[in-house]
């Protein structure tokens, strides 16, 4: 089992509850799918994963560690097992495509050795080869994400985060990108995508956890649900 | 970790010392006045400090002795003067000697100092050195009361006067120094504030990637001691050739010679490139602290 939520509930400075007595089990390889309305929580729960809030109430453990008890020095450690995918990507525009992911892998320290090895791997792996000399503002949409996606896997994570990687994309471009995030499941990455977007959903037939007003209200299979 | 991540912390601060090219500009010439300010200072107060050293052990007391003893008579005052607490060394000076000196100084071979004024009109006199300059002051008083001495001299109140002004020179530049390394400070602080402020997105994205809080602070104090230690560097060069030429300037005035001992002069110059090192560090760590969340 790759992660456990024991009632975590989160309640910003300002009053607000974003979850609610949140319980969840994870086991390594799943491919998750966080929905709900806009508001539910869905950005608070994926926050929780790579500690960037820490909650209120509860405990995280994420193999095996508590998130929540761990020291700041170590933060950076646990972060390096998770990949996270953006809604707005955060490339760095002065950066070529290869100089973003490669940035990844500098700023954890990495050996230039492996950094060239690596980056070329991932470019292919998200099918972007002939593009590693592209700056961000020369690329669509969808191949801005992809980008975001081969920059979340550089560091080969244990699990993927993408909080709305489909929000600024259309429905064709969606598509392709929830093939590639499909792929990279099957090569053993755990991943875990929040999104609102049912159509992208309702075909999948993976797990689902539905949010509302912060707390769980259905955990199942697209066909159960939905049908 | 962090050798092996120089290169890459040392590209970044260069990189954004040229972005904000002017402002850095600003910064390093803020730095260079204020070490070079804190460099004449103290080379100001060194040499005052060496003169003065010099000064005192130079201080002689002068006994100048009533016309009319006779010879026992001066051997008398000279053993009770040499008895006295403090005395190093006695020498007498008679009149025929003291105006063979007055001859020596002022009349050369051109003026016949004997002939000009007639009759010998010099006193004799004993020259007295004190063991400690401190004491000059308390033998002089004693010396005075010896019988046979009619009038002591001795450099009354100069080493004070000038201990006075090497301290005012200290003060003025104690305040000079605190109130410019101020300012660069708070410039280098800026500087840094500005940097933090143009990578705010990048600096993020590599919280959330996992970089360590000292990788992503490294930049930024490489470009702070950068701006401190090239201001200071600037500053040397400039007190380097300064005080070269002070020194070649002044090398013919006899009691003015500076201080040039190789040694000492580096061990200053070395000390103000480290100051202004340690100027960008506190100027990076105010920003750090204040606008970075790491
Ligand atoms: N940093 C924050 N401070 C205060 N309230 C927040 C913050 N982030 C989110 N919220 C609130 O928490 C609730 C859940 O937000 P969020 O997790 O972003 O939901 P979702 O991603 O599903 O739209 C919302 O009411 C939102 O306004
Ligand atoms: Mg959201």
């Amino acid at each position: 089992m790759l992660v456990q939520f024991y009632n975590v509930s989160k309640i910003y400075p300002n009053g607000v509850k974003a979850l609610d007595d949140i319980s969840l089990r994870i086991e390594r390889g799943e491919f998750i799918f966080l929905m709900g309305s806009s508001g539910a929580g869905k950005s608070t729960l994926v926050k929780m994963f790579f500690r960037e809030e820490i909650p209120t109430r509860g405990q995280i453990f994420i193999a095996s560690r508590s998130i929540v008890r761990m020291k700041r020095s170590e933060v950076p450690k646990l972060r390096r097992n998770i990949g996270i995918v953006f809604q707005d990507f955060k490339l760095l525009e002065n950066k070529t495509v290869s100089e973003n992911i490669s940035f990844a892998m500098e700023v954890v320290g990495a050996n230039i050795r492996d950094i060239k090895i690596r980056v070329p791997e991932v470019i292919e792996m998200v099918g972007l080869k002939g593009k590693e000399k592209c700056f961000p503002g020369e690329l669509s949409g969808g191949e801005q994400q992809r980008v975001g996606v081969a920059r979340a896997l550089a560091n080969r994570p244990l699990m993927l985060i993408a909080d709305e990687p489909t929000g600024n994309l259309d429905i064709r471009i969606s598509t392709e990108i929830m093939e590639l995030l499909y792929d990279i499941n099957r090569k053993g990455t755990t991943v875990i995508m929040a999104t609102h977007a049912q159509e992208l959903v309702r075909a999948a037939h993976k797990r689902i956890i539905m949010l509302e007003n912060g707390r769980i209200i259905s955990d199942s299979l697209a066909g159960e649900f939905f049908l | 970790m962090i050798i092996k991540n120089m290169l890459y912390f040392i590209r970044e601060a260069l990189n954004s010392l040229m972005r904000n090219r002017l402002l850095s500009f600003a910064t390093i010439s803020t730095v260079s006045i204020s070490i070079l300010i804190l460099g004449i200072a103290v080379l100001m107060t060194m040499n005052a400090g060496s003169f003065m050293n010099r000064l005192e052990s130079d201080v002689e007391i002068i006994a100048f002795l009533e016309k009319n003893l006779s010879s026992s008579q001066i051997r008398d005052a000279g053993e009770e003067i040499e008895k006295m607490d403090g005395v190093k060394q006695l020498t007498f000076v008679s009149k025929k000697e003291a105006l063979h000196r007055l001859q020596e100084n002022f009349g050369g071979k051109e003026y016949n100092l004997g002939t000009t004024i007639g009759e010998n009109p010099l006193p004799n006199s004993y020259e007295i050195k004190a063991a400690d300059p401190h004491n000059v002051a308390d033998i002089a008083k004693k010396v005075e009361k010896v019988h046979g001495v009619y009038k002591v001299n001795y450099g009354q109140g100069v080493v004070e006067k000038l201990f006075n002004i090497t301290k005012w020179i200290r003060v003025i530049s104690v305040i000079f120094i605190v109130l410019v390394s101020l300012g660069a400070v708070l410039l280098i602080a800026t500087t840094i504030r500005l940097a933090i402020f143009a990578r705010r997105k990048e600096i993020k994205l590599m919280q959330l990637i996992g970089a360590t809080d000292w990788f992503i602070r490294w930049p930024f104090f490489i470009e702070g001691i950068l701006l401190g230690s090239l201001g200071a560097l600037v500053a040397i060069v400039l007190l380097l050739l300064g005080y070269d030429s002070l020194i070649s300037k002044t090398d013919s005035i006899y009691f003015f010679s500076l201080l040039s001992d190789p040694i000492i002069l580096s061990k200053i110059y070395i000390s103000l490139f480290l100051t202004g090192s340690v100027l960008g560090v506190l100027g990076t760590y105010i920003s750090l602290n204040r606008f970075l969340d790491v």
